[in-house]
């Protein structure tokens, strides 16, 4: 266990912890926004910077990006301190220079009192902030169907060769957790497209409700050893199969255990 | 895991507290949440069966969590969504054969039973103790009798 | 033929040595970059074609070298007989013949192809005695330009993996570290950390694997001393890297090169295999237990690659992304082992530290800056080349002494040190100690030693234009105040260069500049707005000229500019041939007119006219 100072709070943390998961557990706010559980802290968006000084740096402080900062004794963490909001909001700023109609991204510089940008517009400036989080979460779920092209002020997220990627599997996870909403998909007449591929949807064969793609349950049925007929059913109709069969026991025994 | 539900049918009244119960105690930012367990006809008539789940120990949803999301808590038996680490692809909705993971459609997040920790609300508030949450020596003992 | 011990070595050098000694004279031939480009290749090629032709008592072709960068690329391609020395500068294929017949037939010299540090003055025969050498104190570059390119023969006759052998045989790992760490050694590659001191840290990791890598990855623009040691001495890399090996426990280790430079990746690949052959890399070197494998990793062309923990991950065949280093790399590095990672100057001057001992080291350079350093010399200087030179030793020692000054003996302006990390020094900083310290608080830095001298028909905002745009271009574009600070910056330096900015811009790009630095992911963010900063600080009334009098002072700004023909024209029509707007109409003999509203001000026509008659404005 180590003890640190978080905005004059003592706090405890283990060892290997990083700061920003011990400042959410404090219920202090800090924005980020390439930061997901799932994956490995990246540091890509800056805007979970806190500063950080200890008793014996003698006034002398640091900025680091808590989600990549482990915890360690003694240490002094301000979390909005001035110079701290100061980047926060350049880095906001900058932002909304270059995804000037992404409303998460004028929400949050809203909040911290940027409204209109210093610098000047990018003109064709979409809404992909360029975290990584879609590639990233891609990767851990083993697909590595996505990733960065290219570098600097032009990178952005494509398939390999930016043709319909063939280690998708459409289980739309990177559409699910992109903070701004940026990665399209389409769900029509049984077909689901992300990334210009076409999926089939499995459909309940009780009730007709689209599931998950044909590819993805393949996947886990392989990779995973879900019996493939777990995917012929929806959830719902799921348990209405477990009730009736609990039903059936319940009518010759009168308690049902679960 | 060392308890049980104990679901006396006869008992049930359909009259859903459990329901409730579980949505009140899941509430997410004090707006009602999705409940996990389902009150369910069994068939015949005035036959209700709770649907919860049933904590496996080889469980489809954890197996088919591709990013760790889901894993047993030792203490209370449960198999625990960590909302944090979750990715909602789903697969986990998809693969349980007793639809015990489910989406939270007002959250937009994936949810399932987590024994609230140990005292499932559910058992707790039902009034007709038709659902009960019972220490695993006595439900054996009432199921031998 | 496998060496089997240190024994063994040496008798193979004295082999070689005397191998060495049955020729009266040798021809050096330069092959460094600058030379080959200029056509070094050619006139080797015709060498050798003569010598066949020609037999000379107690010479052969043998003792014909294609050696490594000799330095003065200025004055390439150069040969160079020894053992007198004689120096000859651009020399041709015509001249081949000539010289083989007065200087190695004959003790006689060629005069019209020796140096002239005038044009046309005083001919000096030895390049011991030109200034351009005179002032350098080589240890890092001393074999370069004296042996074959990449021939063990000549590298073991040099004394070359004597002290490898010495670190195998004699020392202790620790023993090496203390001795590096004594000498002071500091990382060539620009940071400076104590080499000494990186390899103590990763040898106190505990692990079982661990990696050493050699950066060959030299990005910096204007920069080609790593180039130039990897091409012409690459065993005095590997012979650093397995010393580097040995001592903090590794067996395994990279060399990473850029893409740009391949015959570096030629001549290291033919080293390795030499050195593999002899047994002095591979497994069990010199019968010892140490085993020691080296691979080449070559990059892709990014110039982030250049960062540690970038250059880790391509080595890993990941993208070439930096991550943070709160957990520094020689903790955890490649494939998350303990690994050090240093430049290839810093190897080169690793044996040479073995060999001559840490105090011998210590004696060269300044007490916290010991040795020396090797830079590129490129830009507006007279004498451009490849130097090294005792650290301490002053920007004007360099810049009129060994540089010979500015081209045309036009003002200097200013002095561009460290690459695109670095900044600006104005005149006011050329008593500057050349070293990490003096540079850094001068607002520059050492860098990898670029060195880009500038005169006054520079203009600084557009410097600092031109590295920032650099900067955007090669940006990984993973951390925002990087990816989108440093374009902004861009953005505003543009503004600035058309004459469209306020004076509240400049403040603007101050703030913005300190919060790239301390928000920036990896150094190339945090040394990113150096350029601009630097220029800001000294040159201030420059970027005013531009916002206040919408006026560039350089007359490089094209939108603040315009060319005109002055009564100087001599209607030679040069001018009209390179306009490739036909804004410039006139007749043979004539001044010629050029119409403003055609004229796109590319400046072609300034940079071809010889009677100065173009006026910028």
């Amino acid at each position: 266990m180590v003890r640190l100072t978080i905005n004059g709070r003592v706090v405890q943390a283990s060892e290997g912890e990083m700061l920003l998961s011990v400042i959410r557990r404090e219920n202090i706010d800090v924005p980020a926004m390439c930061h997901h559980e799932a994956v490995e802290p990246f540091g890509a968006c800056r805007l979970c910077v806190v500063e950080i000084t200890r008793q014996e740096w003698d006034g002398w402080c640091d900025y680091v990006t808590s989600c990549l900062y482990p915890v360690a004794d003694g240490l002094i963490v301000n979390t909005h301190a001035p110079k701290v909001n100061e980047l926060r909001k350049t880095i906001l700023d900058l932002f909304l220079a270059r995804h000037p109609k992404c409303t998460e991204i004028i929400e949050l510089a809203g909040e911290y009192g940027v409204t209109r940008t210093r610098y000047e517009t990018v003109v064709d400036g979409d809404n992909c902030i360029l975290c990584g989080l879609c590639a990233r979460i891609c990767d851990r779920m083993g697909f590595h169907a996505i990733s960065t092209v290219g570098r600097g002020h032009g990178k952005e997220i494509a398939p390999p060769l930016r043709q319909a990627p063939p280690d998708c599997t459409g289980c739309l996870s990177c559409a699910m957790n992109c903070p701004t909403n940026f990665i399209e998909y389409k769900v029509k007449k049984g077909l689901l497209t992300i990334w210009d591929k076409k999926f089939e949807l499995l459909t309940c064969n009780k009730c007709g409700k689209e599931t998950i793609t044909r590819e993805f349950a393949v996947h886990l049925s392989e990779q995973r050893n879900i019996p493939p007929n777990y995917f012929d059913t929806c959830d719902a109709c799921h348990r209405n199969e477990l009730a009736a069969a609990m039903g059936r026991i319940a009518a010759w025994d009168r308690e049902v255990q679960l | 895991m060392n308890h049980r539900f104990i679901v006396t049918p006869n008992l049930c009244t359909g009259c859903r507290t459990c329901e409730l119960a579980c949505s009140f105690t899941h509430a997410v930012d004090n707006v009602r949440g999705q409940t996990r367990i389902f009150p369910l006809d069994g068939g015949s008539k005035d036959l209700w069966i709770p649907v919860v789940c049933l904590q496996c120990d080889d469980a489809a949803c954890v197996k088919s969590c591709l990013v760790d999301a889901l894993r047993r808590n030792p203490g209370t038996g449960a198999i625990e969504l960590n909302q944090e680490v979750c990715v909602k692809c789903m697969a986990c909705v998809a693969a349980c054969p007793f639809g015990c993971s489910l989406l939270d459609q007002q959250h937009n997040i994936v949810v399932k039973c987590d024994l609230c920790g140990g005292d499932p609300a559910c058992a707790h508030f039902c009034p007709t103790k038709a659902l009960q949450w019972l220490p695993i020596a006595p439900a054996r003992a009432r199921a031998a009798s | 033929m496998r060496l089997e011990n240190i024994r063994q070595l040496k008798d193979l050098q004295k082999k070689y040595q005397a191998a060495e000694k049955r020729f009266q004279k040798k021809v050096l031939v330069c092959c460094g970059p600058g030379c080959l480009a200029s056509g070094a290749q050619k006139i080797s090629d015709q060498f050798k074609k003569v010598l066949k032709e020609k037999r000379i008592q107690g010479f052969s072709v043998e003792a014909l070298k294609e050696t490594g960068c000799h330095g003065f690329c200025e004055q390439g391609p150069l040969v160079i007989i020894e053992p007198e020395g004689t120096f000859y500068t651009k020399v041709k294929t015509k001249d081949v013949e000539e010289i083989i017949e007065k200087s190695v037939r004959h003790d006689e010299t060629v005069t019209r192809l020796l140096y002239s540090p005038n044009g046309n003055g005083k001919k000096i025969k030895r390049y011991a005695d030109i200034d351009f050498y005179r002032h350098q104190t080589r240890i890092a570059l001393a074999r370069l330009g004296k042996i074959n390119q990449c021939d063990i023969k000549d590298y073991v006759a040099d004394g070359g993996y004597q002290s490898l052998a010495k670190a195998i045989t004699k020392m202790s790992g620790d023993e090496i570290i203390d001795e590096i760490t004594k000498s002071g050694l500091r990382g060539r590659g620009g940071a400076g950390f104590s080499a000494g001191r990186k390899w103590a840290t990763c040898k106190k990791i505990q692990s079982d694997i661990r990696y050493v890598i050699c950066n060959g990855d030299e990005g910096d623009p204007g920069a080609f001393m790593d180039r130039a040691i990897m091409e012409g001495d690459p065993h005095a890399v590997l012979e650093g890297l397995a010393i580097a090996a040995y001592a903090v426990g590794s067996s395994r280790g990279y060399i990473y090169v850029r893409e740009e430079y391949p015959l570096a990746v030629v001549n290291l690949q033919k080293a390795i295999e030499q050195a593999e052959q002899l047994g002095l890399l591979g497994d069990n070197i010199l019968g010892s237990d140490f085993s020691f494998k080296i691979s080449i990793s070559r990059g892709a062309g990014a110039f982030v690659c250049g960062e540690s923990s970038a250059l880790m991950k391509s080595v890993a065949g990941e993208v070439g992304e930096p991550r943070a280093k709160y957990i520094r790399s020689v903790v955890k590095g490649l494939h998350d082992q303990p690994t050090v990672l240093n430049n290839v100057e810093t190897l080169a001057t690793v044996p040479v530290i073995l060999d001559k001992g840490a105090d011998w080291f210590c004696k060269t350079g300044t007490k916290k800056n010991t040795g020396t350093k090797a830079f590129s010399l490129v830009g507006k200087i007279r004498n451009t080349g490849l130097i090294e030179v005792a650290m301490g030793t002053t920007l004007r020692q360099i810049i009129y002494d060994i540089g010979g000054g500015i081209i045309d003996d036009r003002p200097f302006k200013a002095v561009q040190t460290g690459g695109p990390s670095g900044g600006c020094l104005p005149d006011s900083q050329l008593d500057l100690s050349v070293d990490f310290d003096s540079l850094t608080e001068a607002g520059s830095m050492m860098g990898s030693g670029g060195m880009i001298v500038m005169d006054d028909k520079t203009c600084m905002v557009d410097v600092a234009k031109y590295f920032l745009g650099f900067l955007v271009d090669e940006s990984c574009g993973k951390c925002v105040p990087c990816r989108e600070g440093l374009y902004q910056l861009h953005a505003l330096t543009v503004k600035v260069s058309e004459g469209r900015a306020t004076e509240a811009d400049l403040e603007k790009m101050e703030k913005l500049s300190e919060m790239v630095i301390i928000g920036s992911l990896c150094g190339l963010g945090k040394s990113g707005p150096n350029p601009l900063l630097s220029t800001l600080r000294y040159f201030r009334d420059e970027y005013l000229a531009h916002i206040r009098d919408k006026r560039c002072p350089a007359g490089v700004c094209r939108e603040l500019i315009t060319y005109e023909i002055n009564e100087k024209c001599t209607g030679c029509m040069a001018c009209i041939a390179v306009c490739a707007t036909h804004a410039i109409t006139g007749k043979k003999g004539e001044i010629h007119i050029l119409d403003q509203d055609k004229c796109t001000k590319c400046g072609a026509c300034y940079a071809v006219c010889r009677y100065d008659a173009i006026d910028v404005s």
